[in-house]
């Protein structure tokens, strides 16, 4: 009698043990199919070399430029696709076979305040539009597109280029030659059509 | 009245000398402001300097926006914050520096709580007072492998001119490889309003 009434807690213990065991090994295949998908599919992992900001014609404030420059290390290295990711002037860039180069060039650039922000609410946004190419070695465009970067609401000026260096990592992350042998071919990808916008609170 | 004035008339003739022992004093004050003022950017190379800054970004080892003191001592620009490592860069290695200018709302997240909170649009009242100017300072500065790194501190208005003047004072004095021609070629000044 007794072991008849202890036998459906152990069949309920073994069910959990192995729900728990199967659904861990199902995390465990996402994450191996995850961290394939991170590698681009040529079988190479390359390295990206980020250059300064150009800020163009504009008149952007060198804390932006510097800002977008270090945002945008930051989150590259955060997207884990690249081997390594280097910064303007890094001597080891030359002992680096597969290297692309991070161009960015500030297209247009509104200039906010963040005390106007607060009090109306609906003006005061600090916009930024960047035009970002990923360049080979010999100099052929990988990957080129335009991004923008917001702070509408809430943050200092600043957070413009944090939102902007996270939508170009994204957008990085995001785009076609990852999963493709297009990289090893340079045949350009143009993802002007997908604007990548962040509302920027 | 009536007794100082008849005192100033009785001295009438040494109020001439007064009056030149008054404008002897006043010279001499001027004197040692304008002394003082000729002196004051000698800096002593080897003083330390210090002055309390929020780090923005870029710094190594150190968090975004995090409150410190931003000093120079033996030629090294060091940032500390209370009970933690210092992060430190040689003044040699910053290529440039750039003064900015920044008006931020004050508070925190605790007074952006508050006011949202006001009542009839109270916060947008206060929000039109509750800002303050502050300098940016922005540096531009190379690793050992030649890797351009980018920081920029926060600091009270008129202290990021005296960081960049000791910061330009001491690469002078110690003589670094590009130091002075390239220093003062490349060093910018700018101020803007953000």
């Amino acid at each position: 009698m007794k072991t008849s009434k202890s036998n459906p807690w152990i069949f309920c213990a073994a069910a959990v043990t192995i729900a728990v065991a199967l659904s861990g090994g199902l995390a465990g295949q996402t994450a191996a199919v995850k961290s394939s998908a991170g590698s681009n599919g040529s079988g190479t992992q390359w390295s990206v070399q980020v250059e300064r900001i150009d800020p163009g014609n504009l008149d952007l404030a060198h804390s932006f430029q510097v800002a977008i420059y270090e945002n945008l290390l930051e989150e590259l290295n955060k997207t884990k696709q690249f081997k390594y990711v280097l910064r303007e002037g890094d001597s080891k860039a030359s002992e680096i076979p597969d290297l692309l180069i991070l161009k960015t060039m500030v297209v247009k650039y509104t200039p906010g305040s963040e005390t106007q922000r607060a009090v109306t609410t609906v003006s005061g946004a600090t916009k930024l539009t960047v035009r970002t190419q990923l360049i080979a070695r010999d100099g052929k465009i990988v990957l080129e597109s335009t991004v923008n970067g917001n702070v509408r609401f809430f943050g200092s000026n600043l957070r413009a280029t944090h939102n902007l260096a996270r939508n170009i990592a994204k957008m990085i992350k995001e785009s076609p030659w990852l999963g493709s042998e297009r990289l090893a071919r340079y045949s350009p990808v143009n993802s002007d059509c997908g604007r990548h916008t962040s509302s920027g609170f | 009245m009536y007794r100082l004035f008849v005192s100033r008339n009785d001295n009438s003739g040494c109020f001439g000398g007064h009056a030149l022992i008054i404008l002897w004093a006043v010279l001499c004050c001027f004197g040692i402001g304008a002394l003082a003022q000729s002196t004051s950017p000698a800096l002593n190379a080897n003083a330390p300097f210090s002055t309390r800054a929020t780090h923005r970004l870029g710094f190594r080892n150190i968090k975004n926006n995090c409150k410190g003191i931003l000093s120079i001592h033996n030629n090294e620009l060091q940032f500390q914050q209370t009970g933690k490592p210092v992060a430190e860069v040689d003044i040699a290695s910053v290529r440039r520096v750039f003064l900015g200018e920044e008006s931020m709302q004050v508070g925190g997240m605790p007074m952006k709580i508050g006011k949202a909170a006001a009542p009839y649009g109270g916060g947008r009242v206060v929000s039109l007072f509750a800002h303050k100017k502050y300098d940016t300072l922005t540096l531009e500065y190379v690793d050992s492998n030649g890797g351009v790194h980018g920081a920029i501190f926060q600091v009270t208005k008129g202290q990021a001119e005296l960081v960049r003047n000791e910061i330009v004072a001491r690469d002078v004095y110690s003589g670094s490889g590009e130091g002075q021609a390239t220093k003062q070629r490349t060093l910018e000044v700018t101020h803007e309003d953000k």
